[in-house]
């Protein structure tokens, strides 16, 4: 969920999504349609054209296909597998400043502390174009994000984390950050192992990025933004994993029910979290 | 440039009315022109933490659509209630013993100019589209903030000013109110979730809250006086020391969850967003 309840909402929907789910099956280059509508800007839709994607096949990746079969070669893990060193907590997210992070298995786990109360976990090093490689294990029942140019409080550009890798996982969007240009990881579902490690590689460069995601060897998009959304004109900022909050610290007048964001005891797990700075 | 403008200070200093020691007026007006709200005694609950579970896993908005997976089951309502007994704190009784003045705006970056000179502002020139010394000024740090009150003292001999504690902050921003604001007033009252390329604001601009003051939520984080215990919430005495310090009122970049008056953060924040108001003693 992006963290934007009065933000427009857009309705993204592919044009073809049947070719979408063709091209995802059996490789190939295409041209693909993303049509976005903004309910509170008018009538016109924008259309987004991404020209000459290429799709990976879905099923029997090779081990060295961008994603698949644990950290690339010239990758440099930036979590050691032991603590939290190069890591640190937002004390200014809108989702909890107080969250439960731990190591355990060789993962970063994050957990609401208190009930309700979530949180961000930031890399202490800004980054600005680089490949990101990481395996992700969200239990059902949530909803997270690996944001990328992040700032200190979580204004950042989002790949979304559904618990248990449901729909919407992989989407590209903003948390508190209005990106115009988002892509839908339309083959995620295709490509998912159910309760298991999942591999995201995340390609990110441009000061209007160019945003190039796979999970688990399959490309799920390759989309040029149309502008850089960060506020203030940034053009770097944190790798952040998100737990979201799901209660207020008591009754809030006007306010809804978000707890379906986050089950009691719900953990998001990241491990092998590695990345490639580029030029 | 410095000379010239502890020139113009001392000009309005001779100008402005002695600081009487009676009564206190409700509002006051500083010989650089900061306008400043007396907040009289009294005492607040701080830091009571009660979250509500739902009723039932029938309650927690049930989607048709959603794998059975990710749905609430009865023993995850039971869990929840445990937790929340777990985590639930009664808060502490606060007591404000002295009247303060503090700023009715955030300072601005005109007021950080006139005691500064230079401007740290990230929110200025071609960045805003009206007059930034208008906005609050954005992009200081603590250090920075006890720099200006160091300098205001200097320049204003007549009064002593510093940061808020905590406390007086939380005070003067629910300005009698014993629960968090409403959605609805928050949005009526704050710059926040200003997330499509957005900015600072001029000061002002939006409903003050029931004692006058402008911006308390949203618009820039107010920097406090007291190190940050990096908990949830104050505890009733602030750490003797600490990596940084608090921060309170949530910004453009925040949203109803947090530009709220029982939000207790830490530094450093975006800086871009970062700002402080400034209490004047009562003597």
């Amino acid at each position: 969920m992006p963290g934007q309840a009065r933000q427009p909402r857009r309705t993204q929907a592919a044009r073809s999504p049947s070719a979408l789910e063709a091209a995802g099956g059996g490789g190939g280059v295409h041209d693909v349609y993303f049509v976005f509508r903004n309910p509170t800007a008018g009538p016109a839709d924008a259309l987004l054209l991404l020209t000459h994607v290429e799709f990976k096949p879905g099923a029997g990746a090779a081990p060295n296909a961008p994603g698949g079969g644990g950290i690339p070669a010239g990758f440099t893990r930036i979590f050691n597998g032991t603590d939290l060193s190069g890591w640190h907590v937002s004390r200014t997210t809108h989702h909890g400043t107080t969250p439960d992070v731990r190591v355990e298995d060789g993962a970063i786990v994050l957990r609401q502390r208190p009930y309700g109360q979530g949180g961000l976990l930031l890399s202490d090093r800004k980054y600005r174009n680089f490949e990101l490689y990481l395996e992700a294990r969200p239990d059902w029942g949530t909803n997270g994000g690996i944001f990328f140019r992040s700032s200190e409080s979580g204004t950042a550009y989002q790949v979304e984390l559904v618990g248990g890798g449901g729909r919407g996982t992989g989407d590209l969007f903003g948390e508190m950050l209005h990106v115009v240009t988002g892509a839908r990881a339309a083959g995620q579902q295709a490509a998912w192992k159910q309760d298991d490690w999942n591999a995201f590689r995340l390609r990110v460069t441009g000061d209007a990025p160019r945003v190039t995601l796979w999970i688990n060897g399959v490309q799920m998009y390759d989309v040029q933004t149309a502008r850089n959304d960060l506020i203030a004109d940034a053009t770097e900022g944190y790798i952040a994993f998100q737990a979201h909050w799901s209660a207020t610290a008591g009754p809030v007048a006007g306010s809804f029910d978000l707890s379906d964001s986050w089950k009691p005891g719900a953990a998001h797990r990241f491990r092998n979290v590695a990345i490639r700075e580029l030029p | 440039m410095r000379a010239a403008r502890a020139l113009a200070l001392g000009a309005a200093l001779a100008a402005a009315p002695p600081f009487s020691s009676g009564a206190q007026a409700p509002t006051l007006t500083s010989a650089i022109g900061m306008e400043f709200v007396l907040i009289r005694p009294g005492t607040m609950v701080v830091g009571r933490f009660q979250p509500a579970c739902p009723d039932s896993a029938a309650a927690v908005a049930p989607r048709p659509d959603v794998d059975p997976r990710a749905r609430w089951t009865g023993a995850d309502v039971a869990r929840c209630r445990e937790m929340v007994r777990r985590d639930a704190t009664p808060g502490f009784a606060a007591t404000i013993a002295r009247p303060y003045y503090i700023g009715k705006y955030e300072v601005t970056q005109g007021e950080w100019k006139r005691v500064m000179g230079a401007n740290p502002s990230l929110f200025q020139g071609s960045r805003v589209a009206d007059d930034a010394d208008r906005h609050p000024v954005d992009n200081v740090t603590w250090e920075d903030a006890q720099a200006f009150v160091r300098r205001l003292n200097a320049l204003d001999t007549t009064a002593r000013y510093r940061l808020p504690t905590e406390l007086e902050w939380e005070y003067a921003a629910r300005a009698g109110a014993a629960d968090e604001p409403s959605w609805p007033l928050i949005r009526e009252s704050a710059w926040e979730q200003d997330v499509d390329k957005g900015t600072t604001h001029a000061v002002g601009g939006k409903r003050p809250n029931a004692w006058g003051l402008h911006d308390t939520l949203g618009n820039v984080w107010e920097w406090v006086e007291d190190f940050y215990n990096e908990k949830l919430f104050p505890d009733p005495a602030p750490p003797r020391g600490g990596t940084t310090h608090v921060l309170r009122g949530g910004s453009f970049t925040s949203d109803v969850k947090n530009a709220t008056w029982f939000t207790h953060a830490g530094g450093p924040g975006n800086g871009y967003d970062v700002g402080f108001r400034v209490v004047r003693e009562v003597r």
